[in-house]
């Protein structure tokens, strides 16, 4: 394929077919990588204690659960869109999906704060039993990562308001977005093994 | 032209994925827990996990190592889901310290 037919998310590593750059695909595989680990140890944890995980998800607030799958989903969904925008040389349409996008990440974060007041008011605790303590630690870990992943959002739309993105330059771009759809993909594994599986 | 295309099957996409979480509430809180819905919350899964590797992250005309790095995932964890179910007894021996 000649450069001038590659899309221009493989601009900067055409010649190994890639998206973005090389450094934000070690960080996501390692990301990934700890998502499984976490993933084995539910799995375990599991298989030891069946009655309480199949307990475990019915006394969860599934509401909440869905309620942030539809968010996450939407602001990958939003990124996918400010990527479309920068392609098209729309920097502020970009920044405007964007922000939509940052939106649903801090809409996450307050309805995971009210799940967890939630839980507290129901008695569930990371004490309570292994299927809890699996839960928050999981949950938790992910809680972080959609605040530090909405923050390199609100980064990117400095630098997109600041004229850095060209049409034909946009790494950093491209490497947030794709960072924040590991984010999503680790939730949408999260979503069924801790709240529809019984 | 290619644009606009590119975006409506994008919407398209998204709303199949929002459509798929509704229904995987719904079994959550209607269905009986059974083989026949973990098989579907397992292909549920699969199905959304590639969407995202493939059409939000680009993957699907992209470097094929790394394709398959990130597709295994959603091969892998929906395996996990469904032998974990199937065998628990005979995984926590194998696991017992």
């Amino acid at each position: 394929m000649s450069e001038a037919a590659l899309p221009p998310l493989f601009i900067n590593s055409h010649r190994r077919n890639i998206p973005g750059s090389l450094a934000i695909w070690a960080a996501i595989l390692a990301e990934m990588s700890e998502f499984a680990i976490m993933f084995i140890v539910y799995f375990l944890a599991r298989a030891h204690n069946p009655v309480v995980f199949h307990e475990g998800p019915a006394k969860l607030n599934t509401t909440a659960g869905t309620m942030n799958t539809i968010v996450m989903l939407s602001s990958s969904y939003f990124v996918v869109r400010a990527v479309m925008a920068m392609r098209e040389n729309q920097a502020k349409t970009s920044a405007r999906w964007l922000w939509a996008a940052v939106a649903c990440g801090a809409t996450y974060l307050i309805i995971k704060y009210y799940e967890y007041t939630w839980n507290t008011a129901q008695g569930l605790a990371t004490e309570t039993n292994i299927f809890y303590a699996v839960y928050y630690y999981v949950t938790f870990n992910h809680f972080l990562h959609v605040g530090w992943g909405s923050a390199a959002m609100l980064w990117v739309i400095y630098r997109l308001n600041t004229g850095i993105y060209t049409q034909q330059e946009h790494e950093g771009l491209i490497n947030v977005a794709l960072y924040w759809h590991m984010i999503d993909l680790a939730w949408i594994t999260i979503f069924p093994l801790l709240y529809v599986i019984r | 032209m290619m644009q606009t295309e590119n975006k409506k099957f994008i919407t398209k996409l998204w709303l199949l994925l929002i459509s798929l979480t509704l229904f995987s509430a719904f079994m959550a809180e209607r269905s009986h827990p059974g083989l026949l819905s973990v098989l579907i919350m397992a292909g549920v899964l699969a199905f959304k996990g590639r969407i995202i590797v493939d059409y939000f992250m680009e993957l699907k005309q992209a470097n094929p190592v790394l394709r398959k790095l990130m597709q295994i995932y959603f091969y892998v964890i929906p395996t996990l889901i469904i032998l974990s179910w199937l065998f628990p007894q005979q995984i926590a021996e194998w696991t017992a310290l």
